[in-house]
């Protein structure tokens, strides 16, 4: 160990000169300043927060992703042999998958253990079983490996990425990231783009497509996997849809997406989810969807990787890989593994044993397990250690302590050199295996260093490769690109998205109302001394806000100052039902995200993050400005609701969600206003009192934003007919029922038939409406009858609710869960089975 | 030995099932001592799709799928089989020498039972049973059928103490269950000593008592274990459930790691409510044979 030579470093070679392909980042570091780097280096991380990227790091807490401003710099030389390199790593395990998949001759001469096969979770027996001739000949189609470079300057490949190549979003967040916030040192240097590999890819993707037919779509676990942001960035520079399994339906060996204008087949799924997990019919405990293998057998469906493939990424088979090369490619690994070792082999295990301070101790099948590193290990622990190996030497493989390059980072006190996991990613073009010019670094700490773990704390690094300035053929001529498919997604809105958008509507018109009620409220307690009136006004709007759940039962505003305070702010602390109500947002425009566009993901996602932060602050209770903070908060929250309602009529949606976010909010100020005015006409029992009812109208009229309007026509005469008229039955009213019915009818128009039964339920609610007002202007006594209206209101917005559950069935119903059956009955006695 | 099998499942759903996904190994294997005469399954509805392959093992499968509504679901299985199991070896070697015939290289396809599974992995309370009738140097066949006879004499057959995903260390406790039990028991045995083993299911006939005709559908699936004697010896089948080893009364449907590769019937439904399933299972001589 201690006699180690030194690390390479990727910069400086070893008389201290810059490397030559270094140099022209190098002048603009210098040049840039240390200063300036660590102001770069804060907006770097900032971008990243904003965007809501956390760390990909397995089974820890979320960390910020970081990226470096300095970037590891390849020359095209470099990046050729690595290219050659794991172009053959992935040839070899494409075959070695086709082969465990298949004949299984690779077991059966012992090239590999069966340890690494039959004793290995990642080996799904179901996928052995023959497919049509149509079924997909090709396991993998992209690929990735973690590189280090040892002191002797050969990459060496730590980990094979076989099962889903994950990471690749990051690298292009991190370009385009450092691109936009250090442009400088891009300004002298030619680097090789990464879109011509993403183009390259998802043309390769959709050629897959059986006789060309169906969509390609990449199918993720959901917003509660923790690579979802990668999901979302990845569909979107691939142009393809992101589903989840909920999504697929298969029906006579076809994969379709349930969207709202049918069932549409799906040919290609690039898989973002565990292989075991595919199909719940022969792969236990998964979401589905169920057949999904038997359509994958039938050729119907290309899965992209092959959902066996994680079986490649065993640490232990890197130990047999160079034989294997020979035997099947008869070629010699180009790029080798990190010296492994199989501990399953008596010798392999004696040797290890000696020294095993030399070694880093790995899960023989499980690529996912934390390596453990001797050598930081108590006396006894590694005799433990020791100890478990030698009972189940099987399990293990040991791999080769390594001292991997060095490159500067821009770190607090300066530039500072730390080791370096370089990860490659690489994707079939359908002829031949083609590397992205660029990659995913990361710096580690010494200690993972040596591990070759990856690294714990996330700071990573955009990869850049020069041009190869001699062989300017290495680049596709123009002509040799087969023209643009047209593509289109209009339309292919899934079932599941459209009931997002509906619910994301609803809730902020909720958030909205819930403001709006707590604007006028606040006012009124804080006077002081409030005339009898406005103490009445109190009692309704405290009505309205726990109708509306925004206000709990226990928080009253007349037992001093502080209570006072506290009944005010209670809803926007922690677990209060506004902040709730903005996390409902929150979670719902994080579902959303790979259907809203950048700018409108980005103000969201700000404003939630702004709100939420001004509810941390508020003062205390006892704060005599406690009030005025929740006063500037509403108005916070409603300019918030504002501006997203703004942006959806112009550009939110991608793909037609708008329609059902309108139809959300529309429903959703419908059931608000019927809710409100219901509770501000209630009555206590006994003779209608003409002041409490007229008091209500006034209320109803200032939550409608419309005493102006009511002024201005019928100055201040306060009559019932009129006031309602402008509440419920007025069409020219944005904040009225009626407007709201019609809004809600013309979007039913544009997703249903003529004469629809949806469209003609919503005329009824109008009618129903008008006929309200019609009745309280013929009554002798329009307060009176007025009073009487809470029954009829409370009846129209049930009638309402229905008809968005009868649009809800009809355009968002999901499948049901998918569910096993019990299988065959216990048997029973045997009588006389001797 | 000729026998016809009929099995028959039939599930009712308190609510129709729209789309429904099936996998059936029911239908008999065929082997060197296992003629098929006939075997064939029906289904009610027959679904829109069916699909009938060899699985990894080399059982036959079929697949079925449905996607239209239906309340309820038969499966009815029938084949004739002509049955007649070699008799097994008179002497046998030591039994470590089969554990290490199993690691080494002339193991061949038994070397994936030597491996865990879900329902039958290699467990401290198991393996300390088995011990006892692996003694050093004992014939391997000699052992098999010790601990073969001690499963059935030391636990009671008792049906509706176990279900299917009762861990084999609780059937240890519990010193009861039923033939899946015992077999992954055995099987879970043998696999912590280094041996081979795997998962039998397929039918046992039932004896009639003398003068009386055997009631329709009193069998039910049946369970039992494969052990490996070496690559020379091949496999032997014992039935810890009755103690004895497998010769002419038994029928195989497929064999594997555990029930979970080789289930008779399993599936997955949506929507359908709550289900209830009714199996009949005939194993009779075939008088026509």
């Amino acid at each position: 160990m201690t006699d180690n030579p030194p690390p390479l470093d990727e910069m400086v070679d070893g008389d201290s000169h810059v490397r030559p392909h270094w140099r022209g980042v190098f002048g603009t570091l210098f040049s840039l300043g240390h200063d300036t780097l660590a102001e770069r280096a804060q907006l770097l991380e900032r971008a990243f927060v904003e965007e809501g990227i956390t760390s990909m790091l397995p089974g820890e807490q979320q960390v910020n992703w970081r990226c470096d401003p300095i970037p590891l710099i390849l020359s095209a030389e470099e990046f050729a042999a690595l290219e050659t390199g794991l172009a053959q790593r992935a040839r070899l395990i494409d075959a070695i998958l086709a082969d465990i998949y298949g004949p299984g001759t690779l077991v059966k001469s012992g090239a590999i253990p069966p340890d690494l096969v039959y004793g290995n979770p990642a080996f799904l027996r179901p996928c052995t079983i023959a497919g049509s001739d149509e079924a997909p000949v090709r396991h993998l189609h992209v690929y990735a490996a973690d590189l280090m470079r040892g002191a002797d300057g050969i990459w060496r490949v730590l980990a094979d990425r076989s099962d889903q190549a994950r990471g690749l979003a990051y690298a292009l967040e991190n370009r385009r990231n450092l691109s936009r916030i250090v442009p400088e040192i891009f300004q002298n240097q030619q680097i090789e783009p990464l879109r011509p590999f993403m183009e390259t890819t998802a043309e390769a993707l959709r050629a897959l497509a059986p006789d060309g037919e169906g969509g390609t779509a990449l199918l993720s676990g959901g917003h509660s996997d923790p690579l979802w942001f990668e999901h979302v960035l990845l569909a979107r520079e691939l142009s393809i849809g992101l589903v989840e399994p909920g999504d697929l339906t298969i029906r006579g060996g076809i994969v379709y997406l349930k969207t709202l204008r049918g069932l549409e087949r799906i040919s290609v799924l690039l898989r973002r989810q565990v292989g075991s997990r595919m199909d719940p019919l022969e792969l236990s405990h998964s979401p589905g969807p169920p057949g999904l293998l038997d359509a994958m057998r039938a050729g119907t469906v290309h899965i992209v990787n092959h959902p066996g493939s994680a079986l490649a990424e065993s640490p232990g088979l890197a130990a047999f890989l160079p034989g294997i090369a020979r035997k099947i490619l008869g070629e010699d690994l180009i790029t080798p593994s990190q010296a492994t070792l199989w501990l399953g082999d008596g010798a392999n295990l004696r040797t290890v044993l000696r020294d095993l301070e030399g070694w880093v101790i790995q899960h023989a099948t499980d690529g996912s397990s934390v390596p453990v590193l001797p050598t930081h290990l108590t006396a006894d622990k590694r005799a433990e250690l020791a100890a478990k190996v030698v009972a189940k030497p099987a399990d293990y493989a040991a791999m080769m302590a390594p001292t991997p390059s060095v490159a500067p980072c821009a770190m607090e006190g300066g530039l500072e050199p730390r080791p370096i996991v370089l990860r490659m990613f690489l994707a079939h073009d359908g002829t031949t295996w083609r590397a992205m010019p660029g990659g995913l670094a990361r710096a580690l700490s010494h200690e993972d260093a040596i591990a070759g773990r990856l690294p714990r704390d996330a700071l990573s690094k955009d990869v850049w490769v020069l041009p190869d300035e001699f062989a300017a053929t290495r680049f596709v001529p123009a002509m040799d690109s087969r023209p643009l498919a047209i593509r289109r997604t209009a339309g292919d809105l899934p079932s599941r998205v459209a009931d997002n958008f509906y619910w994301l509507g609803r809730y902020l018109e909720r958030l909205e109302e819930a403001a709006r009620l707590r604007r006028a409220l606040i006012p009124r307690v804080t006077r002081p001394s409030a005339s009898p009136h406005e103490r009445a006004d109190v009692e309704l709007l405290s009505a309205c806000l726990r109708a509306a759940g925004v206000l709990r039962a226990e928080d009253t505003f007349d037992h001093g100052t502080v209570a006072r305070n506290a009944a005010v702010l209670n809803a926007f602390r922690v677990d209060g039902p506004m902040r709730r109500q903005l996390a409902r947002v929150a979670n719902l425009a994080a579902q959303l995200r790979d259907r809203l566009t950048g700018e409108v993901h980005t103000i969201l996602t700000r404003s939630l993050h702004n709100l939420s932060e001004a509810m941390r602050k508020l003062p205390a209770d006892t704060d005599p400005r406690a009030v005025e903070h929740a006063s500037v908060l509403t108005t916070d929250i409603l300019q918030f609701s504002a501006a997203i309602a703004g942006l959806a009529a112009e550009n939110m949606v991608r793909g037609g969600g708008r329609l059902f976010f309108d139809f959300g909010r529309r429903v959703q100020r419908a059931h608000a206003l019927l809710e409100q005015l219901g509770q501000l006409l209630a009555q206590p029992p006994g003779p209608v009192q003409t002041g409490r009812v007229e008091a209500g109208l006034q209320l109803a009229l200032e939550l409608r934003d419309s005493v102006i309007t009511y002024r201005a026509r019928y100055l201040a005469v306060m009559q019932a007919a009129p006031a309602l008229d402008l509440i419920l039955a007025d069409e020219g009213n944005p904040r009225g029922l009626a407007f709201q019915l019609l809004a809600m009818r013309d979007l039913l128009r544009q997703i249903t038939e003529e004469g629809d039964s949806l469209v003609a339920s919503v005329d009824q609610a109008l009618r129903d409406a008008r006929a309200l007002v019609a009745d309280v202007l013929r009554a002798p006594n329009q307060m009176a009858a007025a009073a009487r209206l809470t029954e009829p209101l409370a009846e129209l917005e049930s009638f309402i609710e229905m008809i968005a559950e009868r649009v809800s069935r009809r355009f968002f119903t999901l499948l049901p869960v998918a569910r096993s059956l019990t299988t065959d009955a216990e048997p029973a006695e045997l009588p006389g089975a001797a | 030995m000729r026998y016809r099998v009929r099995h028959v499942s039939r599930y009712e759903y308190g609510s129709p099932v729209e789309l429904a996904a099936h996998i059936l190994h029911l239908r008999p294997r065929p082997l060197p001592w296992q003629q098929i005469v006939s075997g064939e399954i029906v289904a009610e509805p027959s679904g829109s799709r069916r699909r009938d392959a060899e699985d990894h093992f080399g059982n036959v499968v079929t697949w079925l799928f449905l996607d239209r509504p239906h309340a309820d679901f038969i499966i009815t299985a029938e084949s004739v089989v002509e049955v007649s199991y070699p008799l097994p070896p008179k002497v046998t070697p030591a039994w470590e020498s089969i554990v290490e015939a199993a690691h080494g290289p002339d193991a061949g396809p038994a070397a994936e039972f030597r491996f865990d599974s879900p329902m039958a992995p290699s467990v401290a309370e198991t393996r300390d049973f088995a011990a006892i009738s692996f003694v050093k140097d004992r014939p391997v066949l000699d052992a098999l059928c010790d601990l073969n006879r001690r499963i059935y004499k030391e636990f009671r057959f008792r049906s509706g103490v176990t279900t299917i995903s009762t861990p084999v260390s609780q059937v240890m406790k519990r010193r009861e269950g039923v033939c899946q039990d015992f077999s992954h028991l055995m099987v879970s045995a043998l696999r912590g000593l280094g041996l081979p083993a795997r998962y039998n299911s397929g039918y046992i006939r039932t004896k009639p008592p003398p003068g009386q005709k055997r009631r329709q559908g009193s069998d039910q699936s049946h369970a039992w274990v494969g052990a490996w004697m070496g690559p020379e010896l091949g496999w032997v089948d014992l039935d810890p459930t009755n103690g004895i080893v497998v010769h002419e009364e038994h029928v195989l449907l497929g064999w594997g790691r555990d029930y979970g590769d080789v289930s008779p019937v399993q599936g997955v439904i949506l929507g359908g409510g709550a289900n209830h399933l009714t199996v009949s299972v005939d194993l009779e001589p075939d008088e026509v044979g």
